[in-house]
């Protein structure tokens, strides 16, 4: 029986929500775009004074205390959403046990934790001209000096809302790393927005999904 | 479209923040005891002033914590943020004086404008 309930959720019946779309790259590596799917997502609302040490304790990081930051311990890694509100992001399908030990430390703490893994996917952009890409759909200020390694916000990029997170550096090497978590049911608006955004750097237009015809430049 | 300075996050754009009505509204707590209008008074009306107005905001996009503020409704200027529980600050602003010299009733926008004899009637 267990057996038989395994196989139903293993990943031959899942399917990401940009599965359509092929990673694309830009002139050698101005820009990159690529799905990250299935990533273990989990939403932690406590008071960060009271849950630290639950936390620290499971995952091995302190809980981001500055507003838009994160902290990051290997694979996983704590996102600052509001003053109570945290993303624990971490690796595909790994969340499960995260939230079974997260939920025993916190036991008898006042505090909600909820897995979001399927709700949200996240778009990954890479390459030195990543930011401009990501500059033409946002008011977040993406100066480097006001936007860098390890920050986090939530902001509208287009008409959609997204949390924006730069896992790496721009002094990394191939350019800063950007994760943009969106809800699944836009995240393929979003990708086409951000293709369109990264075409004047040689983002190549995606080839048209079954059933869609579009009109060719002349 | 103007920065709002959200007490968590900083200054975020307009458009990631939603309006929530009047700030410093208390729920009764003695409910089985008020009538249909002092209900009525609680749920539907605002004090809606022309200048200082004390109202809710929240930060949709980022943190989507609710917080206070005070803003002059006549020209828009934003005198104070502050996080819900904490006192209303105490703050002084020009009077809402328009360069059309508007009556000093509603938001200032064409859809309540007081009309003078002979306005609008071409
Ligand atoms: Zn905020």
């Amino acid at each position: 029986m267990s057996e038989a309930l395994s196989a139903v959720t293993s990943d031959s019946r899942r399917r990401a929500p940009l599965a359509h779309r092929t990673a694309i790259k830009a002139m050698e590596g101005a820009a990159s775009m690529a799905e990250r799917a299935f990533l273990g997502k989990l939403v932690l609302r406590v008071d960060p004074a009271a849950g630290d040490a639950a936390v620290t304790g499971i995952i091995g990081v302190s809980l981001p205390t500055r507003a838009c930051t994160s902290t990051r311990q290997g694979e996983t890694a704590i996102l600052w959403i509001g003053p109570d509100e945290f993303w624990i992001i971490t690796a595909p399908d790994a969340q499960t046990s995260l939230l079974a030990g997260l939920a025993e430390a916190m036991a008898g703490l006042r505090h909600q934790l909820v897995d979001v893994s399927s709700y949200y996917t996240a778009i990954e952009l890479a390459g030195p001209r990543a930011r401009d890409m990501l500059m033409k759909l946002t008011t977040l200020d993406l100066h480097p000096r006001a936007f860098g390694a390890g920050q986090v916000a939530g902001s509208m990029f287009g008409r959609t809302q997204a949390v924006l997170w730069q896992v790496e550096a721009d002094e990394a090497e191939g350019g800063p790393l950007f994760r943009l978590f969106v809800r699944r049911s836009t995240a393929d608006y979003l990708w086409c927005l951000l293709a369109e955004a990264g075409r004047e750097w040689g983002m190549p237009r995606q080839a048209p999904l079954a059933g869609e015809t579009w009109q060719l430049e002349r | 479209m103007f920065l709002i300075t959200c007490p968590y996050c900083g200054p975020r754009d307009q458009s990631e923040f939603s309006n929530a009505g009047e700030a410093h509204i208390a729920r009764p707590t003695n409910g089985e005891e008020l009538s249909d209008e002092q209900w009525a008074d609680f749920v539907f009306l605002r004090t809606n002033p022309k200048g200082l107005f004390a109202e809710r905001w929240v930060h949709t996009a980022g943190c989507r914590r609710f917080f206070n503020m005070l803003r002059n409704t006549a020209t828009d200027e934003i005198l104070a943020v502050y996080r819900i529980g904490e006192p209303r600050p105490q703050v002084t602003t020009a009077g809402p004086v328009t360069p059309s010299g508007e009556a000093p009733i509603g938001s200032g926008n064409d859809a309540v404008k007081v009309m003078r004899p002979g306005e609008g009637t071409e």
